[in-house]
């Protein structure tokens, strides 16, 4: 059987709707966002966009608009989902609390029914007396909006328009009225319909319009009292009220079709206007007549560039939301003087958005056993890279260039409870800044030395500071400002290892270790010791809460490479742990965790024990390792929402945190870290410096560790990313539009694949391109392109993975699409390749009759075609495959061997697909995705070189992607947002049975899967396996969410799927759109409930219950809270 | 008409809104996340929407038919009840 769970890392964040108004309550300004299954509610506040809620609905929003009714002060919000459940919500806030309430719900679907092509349409009239819905063609839906009925009974309006674009209701009408879009075989037609509630039918056509713009596609209904409606098409917009009736057309719009509008002032003369290709208008209605009600004329400005809008949305003061789907969504400020560049659009903030997700591949590049994501997000100018990790941040406030700092401490000269004096240690000196404000300027204190590095520094017991240097221990009187004691080792000996705390020193000169005391005005040596072999490093930290002193102290040694406790003040042995192996002990602490005492030594090579500490006896227990980093690390200790923290210093910085009585060992967002302190000055409180080899950082930490996202911009769309090792690299192919003018093929702007060619050896990228690929055969002259026709140009770009730069660029022939991309070896071959698969696009042929497999070798900064393979068909996938090539091409799947002259030669092949789209291998075996037959399993059988088919889902599953989860289990998604586990049945005892794949697991997730990757976004075998969970397959999707597929036990399954019902019923749904229903397997052709997965989503929410809700679902399940509590927190850690 | 016409007196619901607005060079994009709203109040809703589920034909159909007997009714002072038909609503 199969268990899975499946859980969002990153929620979706492509924006498919937005709307403003007074949501929360009658005065507030509200933005609402709507982001696949999840609304964001906003409130519009002097300071900006201030977050309220975020709701999820179960279902995918499809539709949302706010409306007014009569009766009511502030606006409610309607949706409709992709699955037709309609609702109406309310939010009801009495200051502490908000609720979002569900006034009104139900699924309106006809059990018959074409879906329109156009998708679903909402629209409501202006009094609100009605909502309008066409979710099939031939029929219109009326939702009467009364009051007092507690049913509102939806009925089916016969509408003879079959084709319609868009619909609106008409402001200003006795009767609810509708004005739509329609097509027929002559084009497109404005028409209207008043609507009888009464007779159930649209009873007349108050006007109508034939022949509009042929590509007319959006109705902006215009508010009383002007009234009327505009219509905007690709290169016109028409004004048209039944009587009067004005066309433009501007040339400024006829570059992209307008996708979306904002209507800016209640009375309806300004419109904003958004195009697909980013630019935003502005459309102002002139008006004329005595009272300024009829329309004279129609000018429309462009304002400037925003984001590829999805949807645009007025907020206040000429401030406006951009929601996107394809990049990043903005908040704009529209300004009545134009800048440098001609633009009326400020940028006030953006908004990260992965989507859509086309690929994305999972790379280890710190070697950390931590993967990074790096996705191919967004398109057209919005194209970008997207670097994911997980982490803790630091929140940079102020940097100093400071090279080689060797220790860094904070100090409070002050003798007030702020630091306000950083001591920089470097080799030989010591600098002393003092923090004044903001300000940093190099000071001294009296007393201390700064001709000498400095081991230690700190403000210690009776108001006194404290130095120690290689030279001497110093006790300075902050009230006296003077040296008072100073301790030097007896012989003549320098200090090599310090370590500290506010009452007890212990250092140590090779062999030698001192103990001493710090009192009123002096320091007092209690206790010597000669160890057998030399000290590397110590620690005294008091152990506990408010302790002050140590009653032992931590060693660790060289030569024996070994931990040890000794006791205080005698300094003799309590406990001795032999390390093993080469590497020394380079950093010792011992720290209290969630109650627990551990010791923590770090060594040279970045890896790090961990004990139980058993302070009393001194013995230490349990003992355990990590792979932190692969320098000498530095440990030190933070304190952070009053828990104690570690960091660890080195090449990849770490914090050692304990939740649930377990290390947790998380990522920090910095290259290196080589020293760090806690600060809490003034300006910079609950900070922390942390000093590289260059600088100093001071900073603030996140609480929690959440994934980090970096944009690599480039202007273009990526398809495909590969990453090869060898060379440092990423691959990754990608398209941008070409425009033909008078001078030929330009790109439309600067990107990516244009740029480098500035930047690679021109005569290698530019020649290959042209050359070599007009050499090819296959060739077809797309030359004679029209003028101004827009033309898709695919490219393979070399990109650095450290400075994701563009180290070169091979450009495709026209018309020849990129559709895949690995890098592998081939053969015996050392070289690793870059191999490429294409097809021939023609316009006229159902699909491709001919495409290339290109081998690249990206060598000494040259990118250089190795070989090429003419193919008759697009290559959909490709994939290494025991030092061969597999590929899909249309409906087969062919393996190619590699020869010695290095080129591809056919082996064998496998028809039985419509068009076999994705393949995955695993040793023997390879799983392929058809574009409708689900999933397939094949075996290559080395005696005969050829491939058997071994088993079929015969499931009409249309595939987005595919995995294998072990060699019997197969992931797939598929495009109805549904994902499915199949299992080969080896041990079945006919053939029949075994041909046929098991479906014994499936779940809607809400999103199209385009990507399925194995690997990780946390740390991997570190520490405790404290999750339950094996393997982990990531995916990417079209609305720009992460997650992951994880098996876990059947036992494990049972206990979270009594959670999961539980939570299903405790946790109530805004929309009332039961958990089941949402996650259940649905297509055009079946619904079938979810099985073999648990929605890890719903399981988290857990967490986020009151205190007696999580005890009530945790006694009704048998369990403690706290054992609850634990299991999601340990689920939540696998993310 | 210039631009800066199209764009004066842009409307305002409330003239503070965005006017400390601070961009902060470093850190552009939006990390904030509103908290997630998790409910547990059992509130049922006020209305429910049904949709009737017979077909238009269907409804056509009996539209005539009623329209029909309207008319015989004035004649023939009726014995028969249409009016028992009433559309299939679900629940």
């Amino acid at each position: 059987m199969s268990h899975h769970y499946v859980v969002t890392a990153h929620k979706p964040t492509a924006v498919t709707a937005c709307v403003t108004g007074n949501f929360t309550s009658p005065t507030d300004l509200n933005l609402i966002v709507a982001k696949n299954s999840r609304l964001e509610i906003y409130m519009v506040t002097p300071e900006g966009l201030r977050p309220i809620k975020e709701v999820g609905i179960n279902g995918k929003v499809a539709v949302m608009k706010l409306y007014r009714p009569q009766y009511e002060k502030k606006d409610l919000l309607f949706i409709i989902t992709y699955r037709y459940n309609a609702m109406i919500l309310e939010c009801v806030n009495d200051g502490d609390s908000l609720d979002i309430l569900t006034k009104a719900h139900g699924n309106v679907s006809d059990r018959i029914g074409k879906p329109s092509e156009t998708g679903i349409l909402a629209v409501i009239d202006p009094k609100a007396r009605v909502i309008g819905l066409r979710l099939y063609d031939g029929l219109f839906k009326i939702i009467p909006l009364d009051k007092d009925n507690y049913e509102l009974k939806a009925s089916n309006f016969r509408m003879e328009e079959l084709h319609v674009t868009d619909v609106e209701f008409l402001h200003g009408c006795a009767n609810p009225t509708l004005i739509l879009i329609h097509q027929d075989v002559n084009g497109r037609h404005v028409k209207t319909h008043e609507i009888s509630l009464r007779e159930k039918e649209f009873v007349k056509t108050p006007w109508r319009q034939d022949n509009v713009e042929t590509e007319a596609s959006i109705i902006i209904p215009v508010p009383s009292p002007i009234g009327g409606a505009i219509i905007i098409g690709q290169e016109s917009i028409l004004y048209h009220d039944g009587i009067v009736s004005v066309v433009v057309a501007p040339a400024v719009i006829k570059q992209g079709a307008i996708t979306c509008y904002a209507r800016v002032d209640p009375k309806g003369l300004r419109y904003l206007l958004g195009d697909m290709s980013g630019r935003l208008f502005m459309l102002f209605l002139e008006t004329d007549g005595d009272t300024k009600e009829l329309v004279r004329d129609l000018k429309v400005e462009m304002l400037g560039e925003i984001a590829i809008p999805e949807c645009i949305t007025y907020l206040d003061n000429g401030v406006l939301f951009i929601g996107s789907r394809l990049g990043d969504s903005q908040l704009v400020k529209l300004n009545v003087k134009a800048d440098e560049s001609g633009s009326y659009v400020t940028v006030m903030e953006t908004f990260t958005n992965l989507a859509p997700i086309l690929d994305m591949c999972v790379v280890d590049l710190e070697r950390q056993s931590q993967g990074q994501l790096v996705t191919c997000s967004g398109a057209f100018k919005e194209g970008s890279l997207r670097i994911i990790r997980n982490g803790i941040g630091i929140q940079e406030h102020a940097s100093i260039d400071l090279m080689g700092i060797k220790g860094m401490w904070a100090l409070q000269l002050n003798g007030e409870s702020l630091d306000d004096i950083l001591v920089l240690a470097f080799v030989g000196q010591t600098r002393i800044l003092s923090l004044n404000g903001e300000e940093v300027e190099e000071t001294d204190i009296p007393g201390f030395t700064t001709e000498q590095e400095t081991f230690f520094s700190g403000n210690v017991a009776h108001e006194q500071l404290l130095q120690v240097t290689p030279v001497s221990a110093r006790l300075v009187s902050i009230q006296a400002k003077t040296l008072v004691s100073e301790w030097k080792p007896p012989t003549d000996k320098h200090i090599i290892i310090v370590t500290c705390n506010c009452s007890q020193i212990v250092v140590s000169t090779g062999n030698q270790l001192y103990y001493l005391e710090i009192h009123p005005n002096e320091l007092i040596l209690k206790g010597e010791t000669t160890l057998e072999v030399e000290v590397s490093c110590l620690d005294i930290s008091p152990l506990g809460e408010n302790a002050t002193r140590s009653e032992i102290v931590a060693v660790g040694l060289w030569t024996d490479i070994s931990a040890c406790i000794l006791r205080l003040p005698n300094l003799d042995e309590a406990h001795k742990e032999l390390l093993g192996g080469e590497i020394m002990p380079r950093s010792i602490l011992m720290a209290t965790f969630e109650g627990q005492d551990y010791l923590l030594c770090a060594l040279g090579d970045g890896s790090m024990y961990y004990f139980f500490l058993e302070k009393h006896v001194g013995t230490l227990t349990d003992r355990k390792k990590v792979t932190l980093g692969t320098q000498p690390t530095i440990l030190k200790t933070f304190r952070s929402l009053n828990s104690t923290n570690v960091f660890a210093c080195s090449d990849r910085p770490t914090v050692i945190y304990s939740s649930n009585h377990k290390l947790v060992f998380s990522n920090v967002n910095l290259k290196e870290v080589t020293q760090m302190c806690s600060l809490n000055a003034q300006a910079y409180p609950d900070s922390l410096a942390l000093a590289t080899t260059t600088s100093v950082t001071i900073g603030t930490i996140d609480e929690i560790q959440k994934l980090h996202i970096r944009t690599i911009p480039l202007h273009e769309s990526p398809r495909r990313i590969s990453y090869q090792e060898s060379s440092q690299t990423f691959g990754v192919i990608t398209s941008r539009i070409d425009i033909q003018d008078s001078t030929g093929l330009n790109p439309v702007r600067q990107s990516a694949s244009t740029m480098s060619q500035a930047m690679t050896v021109s005569s290698g990228v530019a020649s290959l391109a042209m050359g070599k690929s007009g050499n090819s055969s296959s060739m077809v002259t797309g030359g004679s392109a029209e003028y101004g026709q827009e033309i898709e140009i695919h490219n393979l770009l070399i990109i650095d993975q450290n400075t994701f730069e563009i180290l070169a660029a091979h450009q495709f022939m026209q018309q020849e699409y990129t559709m895949s991309l690995i890098s592998c070896q081939l053969s015996n071959d050392s070289n690793t390749y870059f191999i490429v698969g294409t097809a021939t696009v023609n316009p006229e042929e159902s699909e491709p009759k001919s495409g290339r497999i290109v081998v690249f070798h990206f060598t000494d900064n040259k990118l250089v075609q190795v070989s090429e393979k003419e193919i008759k068909g697009a290559c959909y996938s490709l994939s290494e495959f025991n030092g061969k090539l597999l590929a899909s091409i249309n409906s087969t799947v062919r393996l190619f061997e590699w020869t010695a002259e290095k080129e591809l030669r056919l082996e064998c092949s496998h028809f039985n697909n419509i068009v076999s789209l994705y393949l995955k291998t695993k040793g023997d075996f390879i799983l392929v995705g058809d574009l409708m037959r689900s999933i397939t399993l094949l075996q290559y059988k080395t005696m005969e070189g050829s491939f058997e088919e071994i088993a079929r889902d015969y499931n009409p599953n249309w595939t987005t992607a595919i995995e294998f989860l072990d060699d019997d289990i197969y992931l797939g998604a598929e495009n109805c947002f549904n994902m499915f586990v199949c299992q080969k049945d080896s041990a079945a005892t006919t053939d029949e049975e075994r041909s046929q794949m098991q479906q014994v697991g499936h779940f809607h997730v809400g999103d199209m899967i385009n990507v399925f990757r194995h690997g990780s976004l946390v740390m991997q075998n570190i520490g405790e396996t404290s999750t339950p969970t094996r393997g982990c397959v990531l995916f990417g999707t079209i609305g720009g969410a992460i997650g992951l597929v994880t098996q876990i036990s059947q036992e494990f399954y049972e206990s979270l799927r009594d959670l999961q019902t539980k939570l299903g019923s405790t946790i109530q749904s805004v929309g009332k759109i039961s958990h089941q229903s949402w996650r259940a397997f649905h297509t055009d052709i079946k619904t079938d409930n979810s099985e073999g997965f648990i929605d890890g989503d719903l399981i988290e929410s857990f967490l986020d219950l009151p205190p007696e809700t999580m005890r009530e679902v945790a006694t009704s399940l048998g369990v403690t809270v706290d054992h609850l509590i634990k299991t999601v927190e340990d689920l939540t850690r696998i993310h | 008409m210039a631009v800066a016409q199209f764009l004066a007196g842009l409307p305002s619901f409330n003239e503070n809104n965005f006017s400390k607005f601070y961009t902060d060079s470093n850190n552009r994009s939006a990390s904030k996340r509103p908290s997630v709203y998790v409910s547990t109040k059992d509130i049922p809703s006020e209305q429910i929407i049904v949709t009737e589920k017979n077909s238009i034909l269907l409804k056509y159909m009996q539209q005539h038919w009623d329209k029909k007997n309207v008319t015989k009714k004035r004649e023939t002072p009726a014995t028969e009840e249409p009016s028992r038909k009433r559309p299939r609503l679900e629940q």
